[in-house]
């Protein structure tokens, strides 16, 4: 009785949270897969990263980058721990996000009526990577200031409006002050990312409702079960990488001191920024690498588009198969640009990029519209 | 839970249901307090900040009649030795007479009674006082004067004429050891 | 869980207590490497002498306060009396919160270029503990072939072989207080060790809290998976 008062003063004023309820009723299939609470994860991931930013934003000082990250991890009371949910929080959400984009292509997720969601998906993994780069920059090490100090200085002495661009986003080439003001976009970027969550959220809570279950059941408790028991997995793997393997898919080089007159031996990114520091490092010219990787993420974007088939169409055999070479190319392109050692590695680069738009622009369309028949 | 009662098949599934599902939240919650907690301790002082709020500073090189100033929690601190005559001088004024009054015991460390430390900033108009480096004027009452307002102090930092009406005020602090004091 | 780890912390100091008596140097190995790993205090108090002997003069170690040798097993009196011996550049002796900085040397008494710091210096290097050790024991006669650099001196283990830092231990430069003999290979050894938890001071709290925290998680999925599956069970 008095929770129905309380309820309906709320409702009354603040809609939403009665909505949200509603969202419990038997509309979810039964037996989704636990892949399908990969959005769930990627909130927590986020959630956490949001948090430990926060901690971690109090102590860092971007005039001395690295001292600060050197002070947080010695001097603040669990400061390792908050630092290390930071870093392998990076690693476990972009993990997740490259696992959902994947799992979307190969079930042809994108199709109607998906095509905002997956939309949607796209544009997370793009403010992701900006984020996640802009974070590598914010950690100073010897290896992400060379990466910084490369694109600051490439960025700023572009011609035209692509200059104008560089020069507002960098404050001039990389000094002191670039770091503050990464660190501000760093946190307002990462606030977007929220917001293309809840966007996210809405759309898929959406397209939910327009199916029709064969077998409904309510989200509580059969899918807050589910959830949590992904999440309690996803949890272990973190725990597993964060406090036995933290620097894993990281360079190791970073973890020293920049220094403004030794690059180096290797310049490679964290894993997940790999594969699109790959396709950016095939073109020559800054422009080129600003295009590649803008085109990288366009490609994914017209999916919806490039695929011929009905949406209901099934997956060929030989879609399936190409959705292998993807998986192998993708990681090719991260593994590509991580051994500098390896001297062919540099024309298998070349090779990868071409396969990608290769798959995405000629194979998907061709291969789809043939198995449509 | 209750809503799904109806579909429980036995007794016995569904009480094992309900202690496993009690255990699993439980569990959950401990875990996500565990996660909680580093966040909550890593707000409070890091150690550059907890050593700095609990400054010691040695006294026991300070000569008698002279003073140090130090830096604490933002204010300036003035630490002054007195003299036997000082100490005798102070403790003979009747505490009744003063603006406001304070006893001498209120205003030093029992067993330390030599040692006065004070917030060196003017209860008036709010500037730094003289009378802590050797060549500055201390006023008629040989403790601290202000530049601002001309407000005096005796030794013990009592208010003891112009504008101000309030004692200087005593930071939080304590004697670790003869030598050193501690703040905070 | 507590029950479970007493005993395991209590074998994992005795085995530290008495890792002074284990020979670590043939072949040589390191107790804080691989993923549940943990340092030997012993070695690392020892290596903290012989960084405070032998490279303290020269080489910063900024990233560390003298409060952290607590950590390594050091009383807080010895702490402060280990700070209290250092001077700083003012002249002032140390206390536990400053920093293991050297009196300033100008870079001009180096050549130009300033020793580099040494609190991250084995995460710099790949390999970084071997790396060290093996630097400090590879001082070598130049070979015929070799016309070394003014100011420069052989070292098998440095990158291009001509390091601009004079031979800084030749072992007997300190007298261990627990009886190790101090020769040039140990002595190198408990540097590295030492050099090691400076540049992962949460090392062992790692390990540690995370053979509980993936203990944990393990239970947690597993109860979490078996509750998912009995109540999905039900609705079939």
């Amino acid at each position: 009785m008095s929770t129905d008062v309380k309820k309906s003063w709320l409702a009354s004023r603040l809609p939403c949270p009665a909505k949200e309820t509603g969202n419990c009723a038997p509309t979810l299939e039964r037996g989704a897969p636990y892949l399908a609470r990969l959005p769930a994860l990627i909130t927590g991931a986020a959630l956490l990263l949001l948090a430990s930013g926060f901690v971690l934003a109090v102590y860092y000082n971007p005039d001395h980058g690295f001292a600060s990250i050197q002070f947080i991890a010695r001097n603040v009371n669990s400061g390792w721990l908050i630092q290390g949910f930071h870093a392998t929080g990076a690693t476990m959400l972009f993990a997740a996000v490259y696992l959902l984009l994947f799992r979307d292509i190969y079930r042809r997720a994108y199709t109607a009526p998906g095509e905002l969601v997956w939309l949607l998906r796209v544009k997370l993994f793009a403010l992701l990577l900006l984020v996640g780069w802009l974070g590598y920059a914010l950690s100073d090490g010897a290896v992400a200031y060379w990466s910084l100090t490369d694109a600051a200085n490439a960025a700023t002495g572009l011609g035209g409006a692509a200059g104008v661009v560089g020069r507002w986003f960098f404050g001039g080439p990389n000094g002191a002050g670039t770091l503050a003001r990464l660190e501000v976009f760093h946190a307002v970027l990462a606030l977007a990312v929220l917001g293309t969550l809840g966007a996210h959220r809405c759309a898929t809570r959406a397209l939910a409702r327009q199916a029709k279950p064969k077998h409904p059941v309510s989200c509580h408790p059969y899918y807050t079960a589910q959830t949590f028991a992904a999440f309690a997995v996803f949890a272990l793997i973190f725990a597993v990488l964060m406090f036995f393997a933290p620097h894993y898919g990281l360079n190791p080089l970073n973890r020293a001191a920049a220094d403004s007159l030794i690059i180096p031996a290797v310049l490679s990114p964290p894993w997940y920024l790999a594969p699109v520091s790959a396709v950016a490092s095939v073109f020559s010219t800054t422009l080129g690498s600003i295009f590649g990787v803008i085109a990288m993420l366009a490609v994914l974007a017209a999916l919806p588009w490039l695929d011929r088939s009905s949406p209901a169409g099934k997956r060929g055999l030989v879609y399936r198969l190409l959705m292998g070479l993807l998986l192998l190319d993708v990681i090719g392109l991260g593994w590509s640009v991580s051994d500098p050692a390896c001297t062919i590695s540099g024309s298998l680069t070349v090779f990868f990029t071409i396969w990608y738009f290769f798959h995405f622009l000629v194979l998907t369309p061709l291969v789809t519209a043939l198995e449509a028949k | 839970m209750a809503g799904t009662s109806e579909h429980a098949m036995e007794h016995g599934g569904e009480s094992r249901r309900d202690f496993l599902k009690i255990l699993t939240v439980a569990s959950g919650a401990v875990g996500a307090g565990a996660v909680i907690w580093p966040f909550i301790d890593a707000l409070g002082p890091d150690a550059d900040g907890a050593a700095a709020a609990h400054l010691i500073v040695n006294v026991a090189g300070i000569p008698e009649n002279s003073a140090i100033t130090v830096t604490w929690a933002g204010l300036p601190i003035y630490i002054r030795k007195l003299t036997a005559q000082q100490i005798a001088d102070t403790k003979a004024v009747v505490t009744s007479t003063l603006v406001d009054p304070a006893s001498f015991n209120s205003r030093v460390k029992p067993g330390y009674e030599s040692f006065v430390v004070v917030v060196g900033l003017n209860t008036g108009s709010p500037c730094a006082l003289e009378g802590n480096a050797p060549a500055d004027p201390r006023g008629p009452f040989d403790g601290w004067l202000s530049p601002c307002d001309g407000s005096v102090y005796d030794p013990l930092g009592r208010v003891r004429g112009g504008p101000s009406t309030k004692n200087l005020v005593i930071p939080r602090f304590k004697f670790i050891n003869d030598a050193q004091i501690q703040f905070g | 869980m507590r029950r479970l780890f007493a005993p395991l912390l209590a074998a994992g100091l005795l085995f530290s207590a008495a890792a002074h008596a284990e020979d670590t140097l043939t072949p040589l190995h390191w107790q804080s490497q691989g993923s549940f790993g943990s340092f030997d205090k012993a070695a690392v108090q020892r290596g903290f002498l012989v960084y405070q002997s032998a490279c303290a003069s020269c080489h910063s170690a900024s990233a560390l306060h003298y409060r952290d040798l607590e950590a390594l097993g050091f009383s807080p009196e010895q702490a402060a009396g280990i700070a209290a011996s250092v001077k700083l550049a003012n002249g002032a002796p140390a206390t536990l919160d400053d920093t293991f900085k050297p009196a300033a040397v100008p870079a001009s008494a180096f050549g130009g270029a300033l020793p580099p710091d040494l609190s991250t210096i084995e995460s710099a290097r790949p390999h970084g503990l071997d790396y060290v050790y093996n630097l400090l024991t590879g001082y070598t006669a130049a070979p015929a072939s070799v016309t070394l650099l003014p100011g420069r001196f052989y070292n098998t283990g440095y990158p291009g072989q001509q390091i601009a830092m004079p031979q800084p231990l030749k072992g007997n430069d300190v007298v261990y207080a627990d009886g190790t003999a101090a020769t040039l290979p140990q002595e190198a050894s408990d540097v590295s060790a030492f050099l090691a938890w400076s540049a992962d001071p949460n090392l062992d709290e790692r390990h540690e809290i995370g053979v509980r925290a993936v203990l944990f998680l393990l239970f947690l999925s597993i109860i979490a998976i078996a509750t998912k599956r009995k109540i999905w069970r039900e609705t079939a």
